[in-house]
This record gives C-alpha cells, structure tokens and sequence, in this order.
C-alpha cells in the first residue's frame, strides 16, 4: 500500500512552529538575487523531527513512487497553471526546478519561507499563510510536448526522452480551442483544501519562475462533496463515479501508471489530460429533468445509470439512451481516471450568462488508447454536446514521484 | 548590531546555495577574495583597455572624415571587446568601469541608427577616451563600506543635479516650440524632455506640489481645467490639433522644472533613499509604462520606459563598489539582466528613436515584462547591501 499511495505522513508540523524553527537559523529561499532559492537541507529534517509532537494531520506526503495529487482524495479546491520555459539554458531549467522542488517540500509539510528580518528587502514568504496548516496541499507536475520538441528543435537536449503518447490532444469535432488558454512546458496541479493555501502556492511558484519561465494561463476551480462521497458537478450530477472501478493497486496500474514500454523517468508516472469544458449553466437550468438524466443516463438524485437503484452498480447499456454521456464512455470501453474540478468565469458580457464550466482533468496509463477515441466519440455524439463547449486543452507527461533530496523533473533532466 | 546579524545570516545563506544543491552549476567567486585582483584579471584588464583605446583612436578617425559605415562598425567592435573583459573591470575597478559603460553604451546604441550625429560622437568618443586612460591607471579601490556607499550616494546626486539642469533647458526648448506654434518641433522636443524627467522620477516624486504640476495624467487631476504640465500639452499635440492656450500652461511647465531644479540642489540623499528610488523606477515602468497609460496621445511609453529602465541602471552604476563587496554575484546577475532589456529595447528603435507603444505586438509587450519583472526581481535585492 506504501508504494500504491502517498500516505498522509505520519510526521506532521505547524506552519508556525517551522517558521520559528527556521528563521532562527537564517534560512530563506529569495537570497539569491533572482529570488532564487537557498534552503538549507540540512535544517529541514532535523526540524521536522524537533516538531513531531505536534501531529496536525492534514498533511499528505510530498515523497514517494507516485506523485501525489493523483489518486489523492480530491481536496477542495485546485489551480492549475501553466509555465512557457523562457530560458534556453538547460542549467537554468534545473535550477528553477531545484527551487520549485524546495518550496514545494516547504509548504506541503505546512512551512514557509523566512520572511525575512532585514526591513529592506522584500519578504522572502509572501505571509498569508503563516497560521494555516498544509490542508493537504499537493504539487503534481507534468511537462507538455514543447518541452521536448518545439517547432522541431530540441530544446533542452531531452527530445529523445519525449514518452511515447504526449501529443496535443488532436482537433475534435465542436471544439473551440482558444491557443492562449492551452498547453505549455510545464503545467502544476495545486490542490489544497483551503483556498488561501492553494494560492500561495501557485503565486510563490510565480515568484520563484521570475527570469526562467513566464506564466501562459492559470485556472482555478472548486469541489465539495463529503469523503467517500462522489462529488458534483455543475449540472448537478456526480462526477467520477466510474474511478471505483479501478479503485485498486491492480486497476490502477492498467488505467493510471505508465507502462514498461515507456522511458524510464515515466516509471511511476501518468498523463495528465486537461480540457476546459465551458458549461451553458442558463441552458441547462431550464432543462427538464428528464432532458437532464436522458443527457447522461443517470438518475440525477441517486447517480445510479438507468435501469439501477445505486449509483456503482455496473451498466447497462441497453437501458441507455445511445447518445448519453454514460452511453457513450462505455461504448469506449476504456477507463481513465478523472479528477475534474468546477470553474467560474464572471459574466459573458454579451448575454449575461455566467461562465462557468468543468476543468476536466484526467490521468491515463496511454491517452491514445484511453481518452482521444472517447473524446472523439463523444464530441461527434454526445447529447451533452446541446450543453458544452470544450474551450482549452492540454496533454502533460507527469513523471513518478521524488524520493528527498532529489529535484522536479531530475530523472528527466539527467 | 542589527544589521550585522542580519548579514551575517545572509552571507550564510548564501554559501549554502552551493552546497545544498549537490553539483555546482556556476561557481561563484568567494567573498573573501574579493579585495585583491588576481594577476590574471590585472592582465585582461590592461590588455583589453589597450585593444579598446585602440579601437577609439579608429572611431575618433573615422567621426573626423565622417564615414558613417565605419563608424557603424566600429561602435560594435567597441561593445564587444568591452563586453569581454567588463566583469573583471566592473569588480576590480568599480568607478573607473561606471564610466567606461557611461561612454560606451551611446556609441555602440549610435552604430544602429542610420544617421550619425557626429558632434555628439566627438565629444562622447574623448570622453570614453578619457575614461579608458583612467582605467588603464587604476589604483584598487579599498574603501571602509560606509564610505564605499557615501561615495556612491554622492555620484547619485551629481546625476540628479545634472538631469535636473537638462529637464530644465530642454523644458525651455520644448515651451519656445510650443509659443511658437511649431507642432512638429514641439514634438520632438517633448519626448526629449520626457527622458529627463523620467529618469529621475522617484526624486522628482518626493517634492510633492511639483509632481503633479509637472506630470499629472488627465485621470490623474481632479478639476480638468486645472490640468497643466507635460500631459496636458501632449494632449494638444497629439490629440486636439490645436495649441490654443497652451502658451499659458508652457510658461508655467518651465517655471515648475526650474522650482524642481532648485529643490534638488538642496536634496538630502542617503542610501536607502537612493536604492528605494532605483526599485521605484522600475515599479514605475511596470505599471504604467508597460501598459501604455502614461503616453495615451503622443504614444511615447518606450521613451518613458526607457528612461525609467536607464535611471535606475545609474543608481546600479554608483552602488557597484558596494556589490562587490557585498554580494558580487547579484552585480553579475544585474548586469546581465539590464544587458538583456538593453538588447530587446534596442530592436524597438527605428533610426534612434523608439517606435510608438501601440506599434507593438502584445507578444513583444509581454516579452519585455517579462525581462522588467526579472530585473525587478534583482533590483529588491539590492537592499542587501545596506
């Protein structure tokens, strides 16, 4: 199970307890000038050990086989964010993920950084999270395809080691693609169950790109449900309901982790799919209910599929109408494993209209065979297609996980 | 005592940046080492000051007969045999490199323009003269910290005296072009007053009343027909055609930037003030310059932008005797930096002069922040050397 799952570690500390601890000893990431980091490594066991009294268990380990933040629970509320590498310096890269890869130590076992005592310098922490716990805050990374290849040069001497499925997802039918909210090198999943946690995060790691990378886009999004309990969506249905068909070492090793066939650095890791699905909320709302559940072909109350009385009783699709959702994810027959979140947008200024949608974001063993026949399927078919638009997409190869002392990207980069 | 712990901790920390990291991707040089050049960098000094004196003497011919092209080539030649050996100037001989870079920087940015003003050349080309024989002769500098910074403190208000004098006498030059009723004269001539003003802006910015006098921005003013200064006659120029009443609001404009000019004679600077001004600078050019809010008719920004970037480059300039003692390697790392904005500005410009804010792709707009931001980012360090 260890090596299934990164288990919430059992050495947990405060935020606060860290920061005193630590800036006793004068350590800070942004001394370096372009804000780089500095950490002493030395420091950060000997601390975690000092503290470990103090269990606040909302801590989820940031080492292991596996990246967390995949078959982690879902926390509450996700940003993800995409960087274009602005360096063409392959050292550079390392060192901004070297500083990543320490930060993200930091504040996944709820730490900050020094904010500093020299009242002349800006803060090395940006603070607002300096009474928070780690609310199981996760950092999962992935690279896209120009990471590799861009516009046919190797960029960073990696082409290569490119895995055998990270392509752009291809053209579907319906799509309204906008390039500016789609793609990039590297792409960072933050989830946290406090939004404020989350945030600092991705503004830190902002913070820490400064003269390496740029940001491309940003997206935030929410989900709530009791544990154990399949969240919903937007349009009032569960969400992920199929994930427990695979909910075992087993399935996941056919649906999520990358297999033999791929390059090393993959061993341990997985794709990460990502479409922006804008949702027409107005549309829906005046649907009625058996529009609705016809859509899916899933009883909206129970999540059970037609036909059923609980929602994780197998399918069966002679009792779907043959161009709902489920219908049609089942004619696939494949499973991906999905992690999607909820989205708002403001306001479509020229009809009023709410924007507002699903990120979905799913990881799979080989999109090529799992996901792109099934998204393909299901823009040409879906009857969700009368209530969706898919407007951003990304692919990312997300690597296995670090064990301590090793950086973001290292198997990758060496 | 303060301070001293809380250098203590940094140069601690620093160090371990090399260590923690497991290999070495660039290795600093050693704090301790710094007071003493080692021979090697004594002899690429004196060979690369003789090969670029050289190369002067070629320019300084050339500016005589006038040939263009030469000129051109040389201005490269120039920039890059200073390019090669400037860091060990800059962390040897510190005042003796802020002058070289002074000179240098006008006539390699002059190589790219299609004509040469050659009386401005002759007397930049001496002075850079001038200042590579004072390199070849350079003694080490071994100044106790705080006289290091006193020094630089007081090179910084020399500049500021020197901006405020060519604020005030291009300001007058702009006001005449104005009374006279010569558009396209008094365009020119404000975006050469611009750059005065903008270079110094933090300075300018701390003698309250005038600011808003000199500089206010329509959104900026509470009572519209009380708006006077810069804006408000680039509005007329560029936006309503017509300089009717704008002789009133020009005579006004010059007799604000001569007050200016007379304030900061007596202007107390200290340290913190100045690396504060640097940082504000850049923040300047972040916020409005970048986004085209500061030049709505006549679309200047670059100018402005420039200029922000270029005002706080002197303030790095006159604190890089501290930077070498205090924290070398973000010396370098500035130094690359305002190179690399240098450079992208450089291709915006059309015989000299830089081409109009909206002119530009937002992709160019972004690549350019992108650069202020990492600039920026260095810039907040250098607090570390108070």
């Amino acid at each position: 199970m260890s090596t299934e799952e990164n288990q919430p570690a059992g050495s947990t500390i405060s935020r606060r307890d860290f920061l005193k601890l630590t800036t006793s000893v004068g350590f800070g990431l942004a001394i370096g000038a372009a804000g780089m980091a500095s950490i002493n490594e030395k420091l950060i066991p000997e601390a975690k050990s000092e503290v470990n009294k103090q269990p606040v268990n909302d801590v989820i380990a940031m080492y292991g086989d596996r990246q967390a933040g995949i078959i982690t629970p879902q926390q509450k509320y996700m940003y993800l964010v995409s960087f274009r590498i602005t360096t063409s310096q392959k050292a550079d890269v390392i060192q901004l993920f070297k500083s990543w890869t320490k930060f993200s130590d930091l504040s996944t076992s709820g730490g900050t950084m020094k904010t500093g005592d020299n009242p002349l310098l800006p803060p090395s922490d940006t603070g607002e999270t300096l009474e928070l716990s780690a609310s199981n805050l996760t950092i999962t990374y992935g690279f896209g395809p120009t990471f590799f290849l861009e516009d046919g040069k190797d960029r960073f001497g990696i082409a290569k080691k490119q895995p055998l499925y990270l392509k752009d997802i291809p053209r579907m039918p319906r799509e309204n693609i906008d390039p500016s909210l789609s793609g990039g090198d590297v792409c960072l999943q933050v989830c946290a169950d406090d939004q404020q946690v989350a945030f600092h995060a991705v503004r830190n790691f902002i913070r820490l790109s400064t003269g390496y990378a740029t940001l491309n886009w940003l997206q935030e999004g929410f989900i709530s449900g009791k544990a154990g309990v399949t969240p919903r969506n937007l349009f009032g249905f569960k969400d992920g309901t199929a994930n427990k068909l695979h909910d075992n070492p087993e399935g996941n090793k056919k649906v999520i982790w990358a297999g033999q066939e791929e390059p090393s650095w993959m061993t341990g890791g997985s794709y990460m799919s990502y479409r922006k699905i804008r949702m027409l909320l107005e549309v829906w709302d005046r649907s009625s209910l058996s529009d609705q559940e016809n859509t899916f072909g899933r009883h909206k109350e129970s999540g059970a599929a037609f036909g059923k009385t609980n929602e994780f009783e197998a399918v069966d699709s002679s009792k779907l109408p043959v161009t709902s959702h489920v219908a049609l994810a089942k004619q696939s027959g494949q499973l991906i494993h999905r992690r999607g979140y909820s989205y708002t947008d403001g306001v479509d200024p020229k009809t009023g209209n709410v924007n507002a949608g699903l990120l979905f974001i799913g990881y799979s063993r080989n999109p090529e065979e799992q996901l792109i026949p099934m998204l393909k399927l299901m823009q040409s078919k879906d009857k969700l297609n009368a209530y969706t638009s898919h407007i951003a997409s990304g692919m990312f190869a997300c690597p296995g996980g670090l064990t301590a002392g090793q950086y973001m990207g290292q198997s990758l980069m060496e | 005592m303060k301070k001293s712990i809380t250098l203590s901790a940094l140069v601690v920390a620093t160090a371990l940046t090399l260590s923690a990291c497991g290999n070495n991707d660039t290795a600093k040089p050693e704090n301790t080492e710094q007071s003493q050049a080692p021979a090697k960098d004594h002899n690429a000094i004196q060979e690369g000051t003789a090969k670029l004196q050289g190369l002067t003497t070629q320019l300084q011919d050339a500016i005589t007969k006038q040939d263009t092209e030469l000129v051109k080539s040389l201005g490269k030649s120039i920039n890059d045999a200073w390019l090669s050996y400037e860091n060990a100037v800059r962390q040897t001989y510190p005042l003796e490199y802020t002058d070289v870079e002074k000179y240098e920087m006008p006539i390699f940015s002059a190589s790219a323009y299609d004509k040469i003003d050659f009386n401005v050349l002759t007397d930049t080309a001496s002075k850079l003269q001038d200042a590579l024989t004072a390199l070849l002769n350079a003694k080490e500098s071994s100044g106790e910290s705080s006289e290091i910074l006193t020094k630089a403190v007081a090179n910084y208000k020399l500049y500021v005296e020197e901006q405020t004098d060519n604020l005030t006498k291009q300001t007058a030059l702009f006001a005449d072009a104005v009374k006279s009723g010569d558009v396209e004269r008094a365009k020119q001539e404000y975006a050469k007053a611009r750059v005065f003003y903008e270079e110094i802006e933090p300075i300018a910015e701390s003698f309250g009343e005038l600011d808003p006098k000199i500089d206010a921005r329509i959104g900026d003013v509470e009572d519209v027909s009380a708006w006077t200064g810069f804006h408000r006659i680039e509005k007329a120029l560029w936006e309503d055609h017509s300089l009717e009443g704008m002789s009133q609001v020009a005579d006004q404009l010059v007799i604000d930037t001569k007050a200016l000019q007379e304030q900061a004679k007596s202007y107390e600077l200290d340290p913190k003030l100045v690396v504060a001004g640097a940082m504000e600078l850049l923040n300047e050019a972040a916020t409005s310059k970048i986004t085209g809010e500061e030049e709505i008719y006549s679309h200047l920004d670059l100018v402005d932008f420039a200029a922000n970037v270029n005002g706080s480059k002197t303030v790095y300039l006159s604190i890089i005797p501290a930077l070498n003692e205090k924290n070398p390697e973000l010396g370098n790392q500035l130094d690359q930096s305002f190179q690399q904005l240098e450079g992208t500005l450089r291709t915006h410009q059309t015989n000299g002069q830089y081409i109009a804010y909206d002119k530009l792709s937002t992709e160019e707009i972004r690549v350019i922040s992108d650069q202020l931001s990492e600039l920026s980012n260095l810039m907040s360090q250098t607090a570390s050397i108070l």
